[in-house]
């Protein structure tokens, strides 16, 4: 049973960070608001569990707080993807073929031309940087990914005869959508989920990795890297546990949208030849 | 064959006008005049009017608008506001870094996620495929600008194989070039040759549940034969989207890996315009990646049609 | 002399066992059908054949071809066979050939690879092949969209017959064809087994065909041979059971009780229903394809009348029109006065007096809902819809009409067989005791002995309820035996239209004619008792 493997093993690396970036609104082990220069680039270890960064801050609040930030803005880039993205491809896919269609698909590949970086250069060159810029910036690129997702699960659908017995029922279109189409792709849309989910993460990672992110004081593990990249050669955990812990937290994630697929996806069947 | 490229192209062209009207747009509502940003708040009101006036900001927004595309199309893409010079030159300076660093790197991808595909999927459920699903599902973990920094602590510091950051010039020589480029286009490719490699798999795969698989069986060829000879160009056509927008992605993400290794690249260009608000230059560089971008779709969906004759009749 | 021996075959895949003592013989020159209903093992015996079988099938048994047991032979030496000793036809044209490949390179590919001739030669050779299949108006350089399903199923038998193999394998040839179509591949096969002195083994379902076709028949049924011997020895033996219920479920005579003459109910006038092509090129107007063309008929009430054509000719378009799910684009569809397409939307107080039964018993549910919600489903259309109790009454009802259990209401589909599922279908299209009921190839997709217990259904369901139906199918000997009126349709339009059983003994279109002739018959099993 391989997607058991998967499931539980992605599970439990997602769970670590969530439960991590949970933890940390009621306890951190120390507050990494406070400066502690004395304590600075301490190894693991060495008094604080994952050592100390060029300021003194404890690198496991660090993370933990970090978790927060990267796991929040994933999490509403995702949410803005699908709110958007499943209602426009689920009425692309009922006016098939139609005006509404075409300028749908358009529209999302137009928004494939604006790869999430570049919209977030263009958003941060005119608001400025911030989480709330990145959140946008990963979530506008998130729904041309669930809208075409969406239509091209729903189109195969609307072939299928029941929905044709659904319409001789004299159901109309946005109800067939809700009734019929919405629960039969949802499998399909958690999976993507996942996905988008540890896409969005190394997205922001990225993000504040060139500043365009989170701005101090909040820590996330983009900037961390960022931090640790002049001081990688004398302390190089600077640069690795905020690496891990991306890896890690994506890692889980695709993990997790693997096992669900295999265990969701009906159509387990043997492969011949 | 010449309808579709038509229609392909004439979709080309509409893109590229919406895209350039949003880039537009949301520059225009940018708070602040660049006029003012550039003189100081101590500027004279005259001076600021007179700088406006150089700067080409006094004229109604349309007619900024197609101003600004009319000289797109002339590869005029207007002054610095910041250094005075034209962004034309600029970018071209630039690109002369980006692109090759993108081609680099896409051809790496390419390079190794095919043969790695392929492989794992004709030795599907085996160890050689396990192993290429596990280094994937890695690959596809590892954040491109981390693994630069890994690479600079291992080749660049520790080993001293190569320099950590910064770029010869290509007057110095090419192969100088290509080797300050090596380790960038590494970072960048390895965690796209993941996905693609994954794609390349599971395409293939598919491909195998084919009924035209199970005739080509019929007809005596070999497991391993039937999938490189019916199965690797059929599953090109999924492949072949990725590759598109993977090129995308390399641009931007260059963009982030230039940071890494100070490489004097559009991406070095465009952070130092933003802190700057010389935002002429931050429109143009995007509107050239978007140009980009949607020029490289088009030519995947040119290439669909060379694979595929199902598309070369159909309109 | 034997060419093929299968002894002793048994097959388990996962453990499962599929296959059990499987034995029988085929001789040079002779066809062999193997026959019988969806699970019984055919096709697998078939594949066992090519040693094509899936992912963790564990054999045992001998199958000797020409005096050497396929079953000890590696893998590399099996691959030297297929398609040099043993050529294979599959059901299914339009997915079994590579999309991205001339035909010319697919057929030649059989003989570049057995090293039989060099490219040029193999070219020409390809060139001869599909000659002799009947593609002489075809260049090597098409691909298989461009052909049509008959046309590209040549192309499979040209890829199966190229190198002369002594064994054709052939599983399930025609199923997915037309019956005109049928005829002319099954004219081709035997033409082939004559010229070449091959054996051939084919899979059907279909009896009519395979007692046109077989020098021997063997019936199986749940992966054993319950009965084989000569064609016309079996048909008039007919010793198992089995064999002798698939021959008359196959024919399975229902007694329709006599149609009472009602006043005109629904009227098709002069209906036209264009789609949109292509444009010819960028700025031409979109071209026209007329897929019903001018279509006229009545239907009076408790009328039983069929719908005959073959795949293309517009049955389908016209169906959804009448169900007023597409609209038209001239000529007028009313039901009882009323049109079923008033401006732009379906006319909703039109469309609860009649409901639809669908072709596929797996697709026409919604997976995710129960029974009883997917048979209520009509009741949408109702201005006052029954609840709670009334509407389970209203489940239950119909539920016990078509012979299920008002219990099987809390069930998924995915828990009923086939037959079931059809029969939860026509529960839900009486559920509003319609005056119409449309039934769309509403058994082509089930084995023999379930279609004949779905006709007896049929037949039952019309004294219950004085039912009016439109049976599409292109299953002529269906259609003669559940219909009293029939409508032929070719290219758009009706050619035909009358008492089914006068259009059937003496058709009067040509087209009529053709398609009558080109059906395979089951000979009767009166007269071949007699």
């Amino acid at each position: 049973m391989r997607w058991n493997r998967n499931l539980v093993l992605g599970a439990v690396l997602t769970g670590l960070f969530v439960v991590g970036a949970l933890i940390s609104f009621v306890w951190t082990p120390s507050d990494h608001t406070v400066l502690d220069i004395a304590g600075k680039l301490k190894r693991p270890g060495d008094g604080n569990l994952l050592g100390t960064d060029h300021f003194g801050r404890d690198i496991l609040t660090m993370i933990m707080v970090g978790a927060r930030t990267s796991i929040a803005v994933a999490l509403v880039a995702v949410g803005i993807g699908m709110l958007a993205g499943v209602p426009l491809g689920l009425t692309a896919a009922a006016r098939h073929g139609g005006w509404l269609d075409e300028v749908i698909m358009r529209g999302n590949d137009l928004i494939f031309a604006f790869p999430s970086l570049v919209i977030a250069i263009l958003i941060t060159a005119v608001f400025g940087a911030s989480a709330v810029n990145a959140i946008i910036a990963i979530g506008i690129f998130n729904i041309p990914v669930f809208a075409r997702l969406t239509r091209s699960g729903a189109l195969s659908l609307w072939g299928r005869e029941f929905i044709m017995a659904a319409r001789v029922a004299g159901k109309g279109a946005a109800r067939i959508s809700a009734e019929h189409i919405l629960p039969n792709i949802a499998n399909l849309l958690i999976v993507q989920g996942t996905i988008q989910f540890s896409l969005g993460i190394l997205a922001e990672a990225g993000l504040s990795y060139v500043g365009l992110g989170a701005q101090p004081p909040t820590p996330s593990w983009g900037r961390m890297l960022a931090d640790a990249q002049t001081l990688v050669s004398i302390a190089p955990h600077l640069a690795l546990i905020p690496g891990l812990a991306i890896i890690l937290t994506v890692l889980g994630l695709n993990l997790m949208g693997d096992g669900l697929r295999d265990l969701l996806d009906p159509r387990l069947r043997e492969r011949s030849v | 064959m010449f309808r579709y490229a038509l229609r392909r192209l004439s979709s080309l062209i509409i893109s590229l006008a919406v895209a350039s009207l949003v880039i537009f747009l949301v520059v225009e509502v940018a708070p602040g005049d660049p006029a003012s940003y550039m003189l100081g708040i101590n500027a004279q009101p005259d001076t600021v009017a007179a700088l406006r006036a150089e700067l080409g900001l006094d004229v109604p927004r349309y007619q900024r608008y197609f101003d600004w595309v009319s000289g797109l199309m002339r590869l005029d893409f207007g002054t610095s506001y910041t250094y005075r010079t034209p962004v034309a030159e600029m970018i071209s300076d630039r690109m002369r870094v980006s692109l090759p660093l993108a081609v680099y790197a896409l051809t790496l991808s390419t390079l190794i996620a095919f043969p790695a595909g392929i492989y794992a999927a004709s030795r599907r459920g085996k160890a050689g495929d396990t192993a290429v699903i596990g280094l994937s599902q890695l690959g596809v973990a590892v954040p491109n600008f981390w693994f630069a920094m890994m690479m600079v602590l291992v080749f660049a510091i520790n080993l001293r194989w190569f320099s950590a950051g910064g770029f010869p010039g290509w007057e110095k020589g090419f192969w100088g070039g290509m080797k300050a480029l090596t380790l960038p286009a590494i970072s960048l490719a390895l965690p796209q040759a993941a996905i693609l490699a994954r794609v390349m798999r599971s395409s293939l795969l598919d491909m195998l549940d084919e009924d035209f698989m199970r005739t080509a069986r019929a007809k005596g060829l070999s497991r391993r034969h039937a999938l490189w000879k019916h199965g690797v160009r059929n599953a090109l056509i999924p492949v072949l989207t990725i590759l598109g927008l993977q090129f995308s992605f390399l641009l931007a993400g260059g963009i982030i890996i230039e940071q890494v290794f100070f490489l004097p690249g559009l991406g070095r260009l465009v952070f130092q315009s933003i802190s700057q608000r010389d935002l002429i230059v931050v429109e143009s560089v995007v509107m050239l990646l978007v140009f980009a971008v949607i020029c490289v779709n088009f030519l995947v969906d040119l290439a669909y049609a060379a694979v595929d004759p199902r598309l070369r009749t159909r309109t | 002399m034997t060419l093929l021996e299968i002894s002793g075959l048994s097959l388990a895949i996962r453990g499962t066992p599929i296959l059990r003592d499987v034995s029988l013989d085929v001789a040079p020159g002779q066809i062999v059908a193997i026959t019988g209903e969806s699970g019984s093992g055919k096709s697998m015996t078939a594949l066992s054949v090519m040693q094509l079988l899936p992912d963790g099938a564990e054999t045992t048994g001998t199958i000797v071809l020409d005096g050497t047991d396929l079953m000890t032979l590696s893998e590399g030496e099996m691959c030297d066979r297929r398609g040099n000793d043993i050529g294979m036809v599959f059901q299914e044209p339009m997915t079994a050939l590579n999309p991205v490949q001339t035909i010319g390179a697919q057929v030649a590919e059989t003989i570049l690879i057995h090293g039989a001739a060099g490219r040029a030669e193999a070219s020409q050779r390809a060139r001869a092949v599909l000659d002799r299949v009947g593609l002489e108006a075809f260049p090597l350089d098409r691909y298989p969209h461009e052909l049509s399903g008959g046309q590209r199923q040549r192309v499979v038998i040209a890829m199966a017959i190229a190198l002369r193999p002594k064994l054709l394998i052939a599983d399930e040839p025609t199923t997915a064809l037309d019956v005109t179509t049928q005829a002319q591949i099954l004219d081709l096969l035997r033409g082939l087994v004559d010229d070449f002195g091959m054996g051939m083994l084919m899979i059907t379902h279909d009896l009519a065909v395979v007692a046109d076709m077989a020098d021997r028949i063997v019936v199986m049924k749940d992966g054993e041979v319950v009965e084989q011997g000569e064609t016309q020895a079996l048909l008039h033996g007919m010793t198992h059971p089995y064999t002798r219920m698939l021959f008359e479920a196959s024919d399975h005579v229902v007694d329709l009780p006599e149609a009472s003459e009602g006043a005109p109910m629904l009227r098709v006038d002069e209906v036209i229903r264009d789609y949109p092509t292509p444009r010819p090129h960028l700025f031409a107007p979109h071209g026209r394809f007329r897929a019903v063309d001018g279509v006229s008929f009545i239907m009076n009430a408790g009328d039983r009348l069929g719908l005959v054509g073959e795949s293309g000719c517009g049955k389908s378009t016209l169906t959804r029109a009448i169900l007023g799910l597409e609209q038209i684009q001239g000529g007028r569809i009313e039901l009882d006065g009323q049109p079923v397409f008033t401006g732009k939307r379906p006319n909703l107080a039109v469309r609860r007096k009649m409901n639809v039964v669908f072709q596929d018993p797996y697709g026409s549910f919604n997976p995710r809902h129960r029974v009883a919600r997917l048979v209520a489903e009509p009741l949408h259309l109702l201005d006052n819809p029954p609840s709670g109790a009334d509407r389970a009454r209203a489940v239950a009802d119909v539920l016990e009409a078509v012979h299920l259990r008002p219990s099987d209401a809390d069930k998924y589909i995915h828990e009923f067989s086939g037959g079931q599922r059809q029969r939860i279908a026509i529960a839900r299209a009486l559920i509003n005791r319609p005056e119409l009921v449309v039934l769309d190839e509403a058994v082509s997709a089930l084995d023999v002995s379930v279609r004949a217990r779905i006709l007896d259904l049929l037949v039952d369901l019309c004294g219950q309820f004085s039912l009016s139906f439109l049976f599409i199918s292109h299953d002529l000997s269906v259609v003669r035996r559940i219909t009293d009126r029939v409508l032929v349709m070719q290219a758009g339009k009706i050619v035909e239209e009358g008492e089914t059983e006068a259009v059937f003994t003496a058709p009067q279109h040509p087209y009529t004619r053709a398609l009558i002739a080109a059906a395979p018959v089951l000979p009767k099993i009166e007269a071949l008792r007699a």
